[in-house]
C-alpha cells in the first residue's frame, strides 16, 4: 500500500457545485508529486481535505495506514506538514525562533530537544542567523523557509506546498525550489499544489486536475509534453515545449534542436 | 500633468527601534495619461512604499511629491486645510489580494461603494458600475450576484471595477495577477491593456512577472534598497547583462531567444515581444 491513498474522494462547498468529484490517487514515500490544475480545478480543496481542514462528502484518505477521521487527525498532521501560499498568513511567532518552536510546543517536545531541533532545522534552510529576527524584517522567501523549518522540525514525512512559490520574487522562488529539490533527495515526500508549470517540471509525477476530477496521472515528462492534454486542462505549455511542438508539427528543425528545447523547459 | 517625486525619502521605525530608509532620494515623473509602467524589484525594495506615495497614503519624511496642484511633504498631514481625498480619487490604488476587501451583498453595491462615498449620486454610481463591470470583462448579470459566489479571478475583476468606478486618472495595481492561473493572468493583463489604450489612463503594475513586464509595459522602473536604479524601456533592461544583481529574471521569450542564438546560432530579426512573435520568427528562420 502507498504512503498516501486517496479513494473516490468527493467534496462540495454547497448543494449546487461539486468542488471535487470521485478523485483517487496515491503517493509513495519519497516521491515528489505535483497536483496541477487551473483556478477552480479543485487542487486547493484537495489539499485542505488532505490535512483535515475540510471533511469529505464521500470517499477516504489514508496516510501511513491511518484513515483520516477526527480520531486520527492528530496522527495525520504529525505526518503531513503544509506550507501555504501567503508567507504572511502563516507566521505565528514573534521571532523566527518562536515561529519554529510553535509546532514543537504543540507536540509537547521537551525544551532541550526543542532547542536542538530549532538549531538543526533553521540551519538546514539557512535561517540560523535570523533566529532572533521578527517577521517584518524578513523577505517573503525567507518567511517561507522559516515555515519549512517549522514543518521539518516536527519531522513530518510529507511536506505539502500549496502554491508556496506564487507570491515570491524570482530569487525567492528559485531558492525555494532548490530547497524542495534538496529535501526530496534527502527522502522527504513532497507534494506541490500549483498551476505553475515551472514548479511542476521538477516533480517525478503530475496529477492533472480539471473541474474537480483527475484528468491524467502520469510521469512529469509525459504530461508536460502532451500539448492536447494541457490545453484540455486550460493550462499553457512551457514556452520551449510549445516551440518544440510547433516545429515538430511543421517538420522544422532537427532532433538535436528539439531535445535541446526539451532540456531547456526542464531547467525551469 | 504629472506626478512628480522630488528627492523623496521615506523613513520608518522598525520594531527593533532602528530607523530604515524605505525610499532613498527618489526622483521621478509619472504622466497622468498614456503611461504603462511596470514597477519591479525584489521583496522589500520599496515598491509598495513608492506606490502609496502616489496617492498620499504615505507622505515623504524628506522631499516632496507634487500632483494635481498640491505639494505633499512631511508637514502636509498636519495641515488641516490640505484636502487629500481628491488625490485618492484621482490615483486609484488596488492593493494585493483586493478580493479580500469585498464586503457588500451584491457586486453592484460593492462597486458603487467608493463613488457613493465621494458624493456621487446613486444613479450616476450605478451607471459607472455598469460601465466598469464591462471594462473588466464581465457582463451586467454579475452586478446582482454576491461577490462571495465568484471565483478568485472574478473577485479580482470586481475589486478593480470598484476602483475604476471612482474614475481615477491613474491606476496603480500591486501584484494584480498573483494567484491566477495562466489563462486568468492573461485575461486580466488584457483588461489593463484596454484600460490603458482605450481610456488613455496611465497604468502602473507592481509585479514579479517579467513576461508581463516585457510584453505589456512601455516603461519599467527597477527598485533596489529604496532607490530607483533603472527607468527606461523594458527591451533595453532585459538585454543588459547584469539584471541578476537586482534579483530580476529574464522573460521566458528572451531566455529561449538568447539560448537558441548561443547554442544553434539561430538569430531572429529584432526581438520577439511574446510567444506568438517568437514562434513565427523561428518558423521563418528554420523554413
Amino acid at each position: 500500500m502507498a504512503y498516501i491513498e486517496i479513494e473516490n474522494l468527493s467534496f462540495a462547498y454547497d448543494n449546487k457545485t461539486t468542488a471535487l468529484q470521485d478523485v483517487s490517487l496515491s503517493v509513495e514515500q519519497g516521491e515528489w508529486v505535483s497536483i496541477l490544475g487551473h483556478n477552480g480545478s479543485g487542487k486547493s480543496t484537495l489539499s485542505k481535505l488532505l490535512v483535515g481542514l475540510l471533511r469529505p462528502k464521500s470517499g477516504s484518505i489514508r496516510v501511513d495506514g491511518f484513515e483520516l477521521s477526527e480520531d486520527t487527525l492528530a496522527d495525520i498532521r504529525r505526518r503531513i506538514g503544509i506550507v501555504f501560499q501567503n508567507p504572511d498568513n502563516q507566521f505565528v511567532g514573534v521571532t523566527v525562533r518562536d515561529d519554529i518552536a510553535f509546532g514543537l510546543e504543540n507536540l509537547c517536545i521537551p525544551r532541550e530537544e526543542m532547542i536542538e531541533r530549532i538549531e538543526e532545522y533553521s540551519k538546514k534552510v539557512d535561517m540560523f542567523d535570523y533566529l532572533n529576527k521578527e517577521p517584518q524584517q524578513l523577505s517573503g522567501g525567507q518567511k517561507q523557509r522559516v515555515a519549512i523549518a517549522g514543518v521539518l522540525a516536527m519531522r513530518t514525512d510529507v511536506i505539502l506546498f500549496d502554491e508556496a512559490t506564487s507570491m515570491l520574487d524570482p530569487e525567492g522562488r528559485s531558492r525555494l525550489l532548490q530547497d524542495m529539490k534538496r529535501l526530496n533527495e534527502e527522502g522527504v515526500t513532497i507534494i506541490t499544489i500549483t498551476h505553475d508549470m515551472r514548479d511542476a517540471v521538477h516533480s517525478d509525477r503530475i496529477v492533472l486536475l480539471k473541474n474537480g476530477g483527475v484528468l491524467a496521472d502520469d510521469s512529469a515528462r509525459n504530461i508536460l509534453g502532451d500539448k492536447e492534454l494541457l490545453e484540455q486542462a486550460s493550462l499553457e505549455l512551457l514556452l520551449p515545449l510549445e516551440l518544440m511542438h510547433t516545429l515538430q508539427a511543421e517538420g522544422l528543425g532537427d532532433d538535436t534542436l528539439r531535445e535541446y528545447l526539451w532540456q531547456l523547459s526542464l531547467n525551469g | 500633468m504629472a506626478i512628480e517625486f522630488e528627492r523623496v525619502n521615506y523613513e520608518y521605525q522598525a520594531f527593533d527601534g532602528k530607523a530604515y530608509l524605505a525610499l532613498a532620494d527618489v526622483n521621478l515623473s509619472i504622466n497622468l495619461e498614456g503611461e504603462f509602467i511596470a514597477l519591479v524589484g525584489e521583496t522589500g525594495s520599496g515598491k509598495s512604499t513608492l506606490a502609496q506615495h502616489m496617492n498620499a497614503l504615505l507622505t515623504p519624511t524628506q522631499g516632496r511629491v507634487r500632483m494635481f496642484g498640491l505639494t505633499i511633504s512631511r508637514d502636509t498631514t498636519r495641515d488641516k486645510h490640505v484636502k487629500l481625498n481628491p488625490i485618492r480619487q484621482k490615483v486609484g490604488l488596488v492593493f494585493q489580494f483586493p478580493e479580500y476587501q469585498l464586503f457588500e451583498e451584491t457586486v453592484l453595491k460593492d462597486i458603487t461603494f467608493g463613488p457613493r462615498n465621494y458624493g456621487v449620486s446613486e444613479e450616476e454610481a450605478t451607471a459607472r458600475a455598469k460601465k466598469a463591470i464591462h471594462t473588466v470583462g464581465l457582463d451586467s448579470s454579475y452586478l446582482e450576484r454576491s461577490p462571495f459566489s465568484l471565483s478568485g479571478g472574478e473577485k479580482k475583476r470586481v475589486s478593480i471595477a470598484g476602483i475604476l468606478a471612482m474614475e481615477p486618472s491613474v491606476l496603480v495595481l500591486d501584484e494584480p495577477t498573483s494567484g491566477l492561473d495562466p489563462l486568468g493572468r492573461k485575461a486580466l493583463l488584457e483588461v489593463f491593456k484596454n484600460i490603458h489604450e482605450q481610456e488613455g489612463k496611465s497604468v502602473m503594475l507592481i509585479t514579479h512577472d517579467m513576461d508581463a513586464v516585457y510584453e505589456y509595459a512601455k516603461r519599467v522602473l527597477v527598485m533596489r534598497e529604496g532607490n530607483v536604479v533603472y527607468d527606461g524601456a523594458p527591451s533595453q533592461l532585459f538585454t543588459r547583462r547584469n539584471i541578476r544583481v537586482w534579483n530580476l529574471d529574464v522573460p521566458d521569450v528572451l531566455k529561449v531567444t538568447f539560448a537558441l542564438k548561443d547554442r544553434f546560432n539561430l538569430e531572429v530579426p529584432g526581438l520577439p515581444r511574446n510567444r506568438r512573435e517568437l514562434l513565427e520568427a523561428m518558423r521563418e528562420v528554420l523554413a
